[in-house]
């Protein structure tokens, strides 16, 4: 319970990041995918060099702030990988959104985020549905 | 400038910086790997019995990002709040400037592009924040051939729509 206050407060935190910074705004990820706005470059080359550094320490110290191991298990690689990497390209260059930004722009007021969640969840109820041939096509976890 | 009631964005290394330390909060006060989209598995594991919404990883610790989406959603609620204010809009940028279409094709157009990233982030098993942050600084190889794989996609993509069709 106490951790379920935890998870809303680094959501909420998050999401202001994301609503302010240009990750959760069409025009900049339109910029970003015609290079005529580098905004949201900036920020994945900065968190992603930080949360290295972190994940470094992290691992030295071994455990978390309540003193259980940390666990960190890496993802298994797969033809999916390309494929679905292809196909959520196409949907964030259409949408202007990936999976979080959905959630924030529906916070922000914007009608047509809505249409987005429905269409996420619409894609991913289908992939729960085909998950079995798409296994053993593509090699799926 | 941002939609969002025209406020200008902040600095993207204060951004950068703020993503890192939510990631590694989460990790350290909570054991839990950074990765949103699967939280799309857990609104479907609320309501559909198939097998696949079913499995143990979105049970138990695994439904940490129902909470978490809510705050996402919070988040930009409270953005709007203090930036200027909340209102429902259909303002959407150059797509009103080059594209100009009304609500019903943008919920079209929002919709088909929803389910495009539905279908790509489960078969990728992940997105931006599961892979292209939490993946890349972890070195993982299914993450940046997924990170190569959807930024090329986007890039080609975008400039279809906004150099070629628009």
């Amino acid at each position: 319970m106490r951790e379920n206050v935890l998870f809303v407060i680094y959501g909420t935190v998050f999401g202001v990041v994301l609503s302010r910074s240009g990750a959760a705004d069409y025009d900049f990820i339109q910029g970003m995918f015609l290079f005529t706005n580098l905004q949201l470059y900036g920020i994945l080359a900065v968190a992603v060099t930080l949360t290295a550094i972190g994940l470094q320490v992290l691992r030295r110290v071994g455990r978390t702030a309540t003193g259980e191991a940390i666990v960190i298990k890496p993802k298994t690689p797969s033809r999916g990988n390309v494929v679905g990497g292809v196909l959520f390209g196409i949907g964030w260059s259409i949408t202007g959104m990936c999976p979080g930004p959905v959630l924030v722009n529906i916070g922000e007021g914007k009608l047509y985020a809505l249409a987005a969640f429905a269409g996420v969840l619409t894609g991913a109820y289908l992939v729960g549905w085909f998950h079995e041939p798409l296994r053993r096509r593509l090699g799926l976890a | 400038m941002l939609i969002l009631n025209d406020l200008p964005a902040i600095h993207w290394s204060v951004a950068g910086a703020g993503v890192a330390a939510i990631t590694l909060l989460l990790l350290w006060t909570t054991n839990r790997r950074f990765g949103i989209s699967t939280v799309y598995e857990s609104f479907c594991s609320l309501v559909s019995r198939l097998p696949y919404f079913q499995r143990s990883e979105l049970q138990g610790r695994g439904r940490w990002r129902l909470p978490f989406a809510g705050g996402l959603v919070l988040g930009g609620v409270l953005s709007a709040v203090l930036g200027g204010g909340w209102r429902p809009t259909w303002d959407l940028g150059m797509f009103d400037a080059v594209i100009g279409w009304g609500p019903a094709g943008k919920v079209a157009w929002m919709f088909a592009g929803g389910v495009l990233i539905g279908l790509g982030t489960r078969i990728a098993d992940g997105c931006t924040s599961g892979h292209g942050i939490f993946g890349l600084a972890n070195f993982e190889r299914a993450s940046l051939v997924s990170v190569l794989s959807f930024m090329l996609a986007g890039i080609v993509a975008t400039h279809v729509v906004y150099r070629a069709i628009f």
